[in-house]
């Protein structure tokens, strides 16, 4: 109950931090806290890092609202902790989210209704009311992700518990494979934004085999990659400067 | 008009105040209101010694619909600054016209280096320190994130004031693509990283009988070692890309279900 209310209350914050001040709102950041309050830190730390790369690539782009990244994370970390594994965590966090998202979006529709109240605001000419505005939809925020929170960790705990007891192997090893399998969506999510060009697959290529030939880390392959991303940037603009060299020659040869 | 001058005060206080810039984000104006709300001290020293008429006018037109990135938001609300300062009444559209001209250019910057490239790396970072149980990783994370998050928001409020309308035709909008072309070099051999590490797929097939038991991933692992995971990452991208993005839960659910089946039949 208290565990079930803490979990509620952190994502909550969360919510809040993620229309405002945006320093938390990833798996990774939110996940080992939900692990503190359920008293399993490595397992939080764990599910954080493995819902982190499955939603990488995934982000409000635009008008276009995404999975809720928070409550899945939340509400999928501590059933999965309450009923022991990262399959159960990632098996939950996806539907979760994508419900939540829903709630996400009749938020924001909902929240149109600020609109002609800022408008009566600005009648006035005060430029101190305008501010209180923010407080009316942070309560909101709140609750849309502290409630549905709490109601599934409160009731669904048990529920959890008996499905996955009852589940048999090869779905448990499924979504075991399943697992480790998903990064690639959040992954091709990422280059989808990043491949602007064909020629950059190179560069893609080239952090791979650094992976995996040499073992390299991440940060190692980040700190390779600067000097080359100087390089690329120092021979397109040299590219740049001949290619405007060169129509100036073109004239001189006429 | 003398006393009038924003003071680097004001742009601080606009700092604090665009801290819940989003909050009031919605599908009708989107941050118009949540613009206004983190603008009001520019106007305060502005507008403080002017007839009603004009403040209710000024709070109207930050009102109209406005849309770009959290952290490319900083320095258009530094740029307005300097804007509404310098014209007079009769020229305020130019404001306006301003705000709208840079919201689409800066949204596409503050997505593709903060939210696609410099968070993916933290994150990157964090996780794999994550996964071997390090409690550092998410620390880290937080700290190489939020470094950039926060002083991104700041140093673009005062950057945006003090370069004025010239920040959108100088060369300072060069260096900002060409530091996105930079962001996308790193950000993609990461990504190349990631997939090795990240991305496991196993196969369990074999072949043979007895002695000569030949294991399919053996025969993967002697071409190339990932090979699987930069297969499957390079065919989950194409799907990603023929249906735009816009069904990744879709296909994280599909994912589930087929390697249940495959689970199931003994292929993995």
């Amino acid at each position: 109950m208290i565990t079930a209310l803490l979990v509620a209350i952190w994502a909550g914050i969360c919510a809040i931090d993620d229309i405002g001040t945006q320093m938390l709102r990833r798996p990774l950041l939110i996940a080992p806290i939900v692990g503190l309050i359920m008293g399993d830190l490595e397992a939080g730390l764990y599910i954080g890092a493995t819902l982190e790369v499955m939603w990488m690539g995934v982000g409000n782009v635009g008008a276009y609202s995404a999975p809720d990244i928070i409550s899945g994370t939340c509400i999928g970390t501590a059933l999965g902790i309450a009923s022991g594994g990262t399959e159960v965590a990632v098996a939950l966090a996806v539907p979760t989210s994508l419900l939540a998202q829903q709630l996400l979006i009749l938020y924001r529709s909902g929240i149109v209704a600020l609109n002609p109240i800022a408008e009566r605001m600005a009648e006035t000419g005060d430029f101190k009311k305008i501010f209180r505005i923010n407080f009316i939809p942070m309560a909101i925020a709140f609750l849309i992700r502290a409630v549905p929170t709490f109601i599934a960790i409160y009731f669904g705990a048990t529920v959890i518990d008996t499905i996955v007891a009852a589940l048999p192997a090869n779905i448990m090893g499924g979504l075991n494979v399943a697992g480790k399998i998903i990064p690639a969506v959040g992954i091709g999510l990422l280059m989808l934004m990043m491949i602007k060009k064909a020629d950059l697959w190179v560069f893609l290529i080239a952090g791979f085999a650094l992976a995996v030939y040499l073992n390299l880390s991440v940060l190692a392959i980040t700190l390779i990659s600067l000097p080359l991303a100087f390089l690329y940037d120092l021979a397109s603009q040299s590219k740049a400067v001949s290619n405007s060299m060169d129509d100036e020659e073109g004239e001189l040869d006429l | 008009m003398e006393n009038n001058k924003i003071t680097k005060k004001d742009l601080n206080r606009v700092f604090w105040r665009m801290q819940l810039l989003n909050v009031t984000n919605n599908y009708e104006s989107m941050q118009a209101i949540g613009f206004l709300s983190s603008f009001v001290p520019i106007l305060e020293r502005l507008y403080g010694d002017k007839p009603k008429e004009q403040k209710v006018e000024a709070m109207k037109r930050h009102l109209k619909f406005f849309n770009s990135h959290v952290n490319s938001d900083a320095l258009i609300l530094g740029v307005a600054a300097a804007v509404e300062e310098s014209t007079t009444e009769k020229e305020k559209e130019t404001v306006v016209s301003v705000k709208t001209g840079l919201m689409g250019p800066l949204a596409g910057i503050g997505d593709s280096v903060l939210k696609f490239t410099w968070l993916p790396i933290c994150g990157s970072i964090g996780a794999s320190l994550a996964l071997s149980g390090n409690f550092l990783g998410p620390i880290l994370m937080f700290l190489l994130y939020n470094i950039v998050n926060v002083s991104s928001k700041y140093y673009g409020i005062h950057m945006g004031y003090e370069k004025g309308i010239s920040l959108i035709n100088g060369s300072e909008t060069n260096i900002l693509q060409r530091l996105t072309n930079m962001a996308n070099i790193v950000g993609l051999m990461v990504v190349g990283g990631l997939i090795a590490s990240s991305v496991k797929m196993k196969v369990a097939l074999e072949f043979g009988a007895g002695e000569n038991v030949i294991l399919l991933q053996d025969l993967f692992d002697k071409v190339m070692p990932g090979l699987l995971s930069l297969l499957v990452t390079v065919a989950v991208y194409f799907i990603l890309k023929k249906t735009n993005g816009k069904h990744a839960p879709l296909l994280i659910l599909g994912t589930m279900i087929v390697c249940i089946l495959l689970v199931t039949i003994g292929v993995l």
